[in-house]
């Protein structure tokens, strides 16, 4: 009760900073940059119920993301941005069939079609069908597989429904490697994401707790004690899989929204390396921990830009210096926390040292003109991901939330699986019943009687 | 009719001859001790029942109905349950749900009923959690309170080994297959699980069959030994008879060392 209460005031609060957002000047880069963690969010956290609670590498989340970015826009888009492509190269029988409005009216529900947001939801509904029934078309006979032949297979299927659109064939459809552009973007703004992410959160989250998560984790766990617990592993592998792909339409078709355009390349690999590097950062299997990881992936993309404008060389070498020391620094820490003698390891100090050189000869050299030159590095933004990934894998394997999830009780208790005094004393009582006179006693009578 | 009846089974891998013409009855009601040296068979015997491996020839009969080509999930449906030598727990899950999974495929409610947390799925959870108390508690309080939610990780041998035996209960099975239920235990928890495993019968009304190497656990509640050499049955028998077998001497006891 009080946990709902809670959590109703957080939603709230959140719907009343972002009102507040929306409101001042000069925020639309944060906005969008909350959007665009929606809707990652969505995605990240859609794979993750695969990767993470069902624990098998799925690779091919971007061709679910285009599929629901091909349908909402083909659903959406109006009818003057359809006419050209469409007059061109849509067959008649996709020109008079394959229109939203028509269905709409057709079956009565004009009050939908009149409205642009209505028209939105039955659209990114559809858009997530597809994706859940390729799902199943892929997921059926590829998930009997394991490990590596898994991934291999999901990644194939992927590519495979990534280059679909420029198939001649299809083109008709898709207007080909051109793209749809002219998509409406009422649904990639940030009050659309953020209730829909909102929805996949609560949606998944309940799922997790439920008896079909259990069994999920149960099949991540030990697969054959989970089918000799009589758990059936197909039926539970393609119902996850189908519903991650739901959601993996889902949030292609918002995306697709938001940038009011799709075309092949908006959901290529990176889109589901972007994601795997999001969950692994957070904790895979953890919802928690995947949106904290898509926080990061996509601030540090946004506002890291910074990181790649042209500097004088003397900020890079300053720059170099500061990372070697923290470097430094850090494993000490880490070190010192993990109660490691000698605090400070002979290796490590290398670390140290060359911190201190760069420091020298930033300090040194400062009026040489090498120094004062104009550089840039680009890419920097995706090196310091890939550090980041690499320092977590190290130091903390199990991302920042391993496997555990926010909750009230975490912070305000009662922790269930901390024992009293009581319970401990009982429990040490039961494990060395020798400690114990009465219990030794009292088996004596057993033995006796 | 026999509640398990294995007909002339036999299996191999590669040239090992694993089980050869194995037959067996198991009746309602009685715990039967399979016993025999390290590579008889034992483990082999109890994976080709639950359908983790196919018998080359022969039948498995569970209540008159033939269950050979099942796979392990279905078995585990039709009624029997089993622990494993090497423990595969949910390791980092809860005690509790690990009482909870074996009890999944029982669930009515589809998944959509149990995300939207339906009056009905609601009802099933709650029994659920009741049947897994019950099965828990069986090993007294130890597993109870605060240990339910605890993940497996942080629990001490024995008390897996337990956790392991109340999530095969919770399966609703008949028929529990126990394989090395005492290793890794102390003598104390050696005579106390032998205790437990009886109630499982008395109270729990349970048939089991148990693979043991601690004879004197084996001497104290089988009703019936059942010994393999090289995959093969030289005996079967009260205990007593058993052990002065001539043959078994000299295949296991003569060979004994623990
Ligand atoms: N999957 C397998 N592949 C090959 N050989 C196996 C397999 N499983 C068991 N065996 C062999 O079958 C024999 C019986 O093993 P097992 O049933 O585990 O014996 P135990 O009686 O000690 O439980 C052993 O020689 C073992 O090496
Ligand atoms: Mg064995």
């Amino acid at each position: 009760m009080r946990n709902t209460l809670l959590t109703l005031a957080t939603v709230g609060l959140a719907i009343l900073g972002l009102y507040l957002l929306t409101q001042a000047e000069g925020s639309s880069g944060l906005l969008s940059a909350l959007t665009l963690i929606f809707i990652w969010g969505i995605a990240a956290v859609s794979l993750n119920l695969i990767n993470g609670q069902l624990g098998i590498l799925s690779l091919g989340h971007h061709g679910f993301m285009l599929i629901g970015g091909y349908v909402t826009a083909l659903l959406m888009l109006p009818e003057k941005e359809r006419a050209p492509f469409r007059t061109r190269l849509l067959s008649d029988w996709a020109r008079n069939h394959l229109d939203l409005d028509k269905w709409l009216r057709g079956a009565g529900l004009d009050f939908i079609a009149n409205s642009i947001d209505l028209k939105f939801v039955v659209a990114l509904f559809l858009a997530g069908l597809a994706a859940a029934v390729v799902g199943v078309i892929v997921g059926a006979p590829s998930l009997r597989l394991k490990g590596d032949y898994l991934a291999i297979v999901t990644f194939g299927f992927g590519e495979i429904i990534r280059l679909l659109p420029n198939a001649p064939e299809v083109a008709a459809l898709t207007n080909g490697p051109l793209g749809i552009k002219g998509i409406p973007g009422d649904a990639g703004t940030v009050w659309w994401t953020f209730f829909a992410f909102l929805f996949v959160l609560w949606f998944l989250t309940r799922l997790k707790f439920s008896s079909y998560g259990r069994a999920f984790e149960g099949i991540r766990e030990d697969e054959i004690a989970a089918e000799a617990m009589g758990v059936n592993l197909a039926y539970h592998k393609v119902l996850a899989f189908t519903i991650s792909a739901f959601f993996a339409g889902v949030a292609g078709g918002l995306y697709a929204s938001y940038l009011q355009s799709v075309d092949t390349q908006t959901f290529n690999f990176f889109v589901t390396f972007f994601l795997l590097v999001a969950i692994s950062l957070g904790g895979l299997g953890s919802i928690t921990g995947a949106v904290l990881g898509t926080a990061i992936v996509v601030l540090v993309r946004i506002y890291g830009g910074f990181l790649e404008k042209p500097y004088p060389a003397y900020v890079g070498y300053l720059g170099g210096a500061v990372v070697m020391l923290s470097a430094f620094a850090f494993s000490a820490y880490i070190r010192k926390a993990r109660r490691l003698r000698p605090v400070v390891e002979t290796k490590h100090l290398i670390f140290g040292a060359l911190g201190v050189a760069l420091l020298l000869v930033t300090v040194l050299f400062r009026n040489e003109p090498w120094m004062t030159q104009t550089v840039q590095f680009f890419g920097l933004r995706k090196i310091l991901l890939a550090v980041i990934l690499i320092l977590i894998m190290i130091y903390r394997r199990e991302g920042i939330m391993g496997r555990a999830e926010f909750s009230w009780k975490l912070i305000f208790g009662p922790r269930e699986d901390i024992p009293t005094e009581e319970q401990r004393k009982q429990d040490a009582w039961l494990s060395n019943p020798d400690l114990n006179p009465d219990a030794a006693k009292k088996e004596d009578d057993d033995a006796s009687a | 009719m026999p509640l398990l009846e294995l007909r002339n089974l036999y299996k191999a891998f590669g040239g090992l001859q694993a089980i050869s013409n194995v037959s067996l009855t198991v009746n309602e009601g009685e715990i039967v001790s399979i016993i025999g040296p390290n590579g008889a068979g034992k483990s082999t015997l109890f994976n080709l029942i639950t359908g983790v491996y196919q018998p080359d020839r022969g039948d498995i009969i569970f209540e008159g109905e033939r269950i050979n080509g099942l796979t392990p999930d279905k078995v585990t449906r039709k009624g029997i349950a089993r622990t494993f030598q090497n423990l595969r727990l949910f390791t980092h899950l809860t005690v509790l749900e690990n009482v909870l999974i074996p009890q999944h495929h029982r669930l009515k409610s589809g998944w959509l009923a149990a995300v939207l947390r339906t009056p009905a799925y609601l009802k099933e959870e709650e029994e659920m959690r009741k049947m897994a108390l019950e099965k828990l508690s069986f090993f007294g309080p130890r597993l109870m309170s605060f240990r339910l939610h605890q993940p497996v990780y942080v629990l001490s041998y024995a008390n897996r080994r337990r956790t392991e035996m109340a999530r095969a209960m919770a399966t609703g099975a008949k028929l529990l297959l126990l394989d090395e239920p005492s290793a890794g235990m102390n003598p104390k928890e050696t005579k106390e699980i032998t205790q437990i495993i009886r109630r499982f019968r008395d109270e729990g009304g349970y048939t089991i069959v148990l693979v043991e190497h601690k004879m004197n656990l084996v001497g104290e509640i089988s009703d019936r030994v059942v010994v393999l050499d090289y995959g093969e049955k030289i005996a079967e028998g009260d205990y007593k008879d058993v052990v002065n077998d001539p043959k078994v001497i000299e295949a296991y006891l003569g060979r004994r060392e623990e």
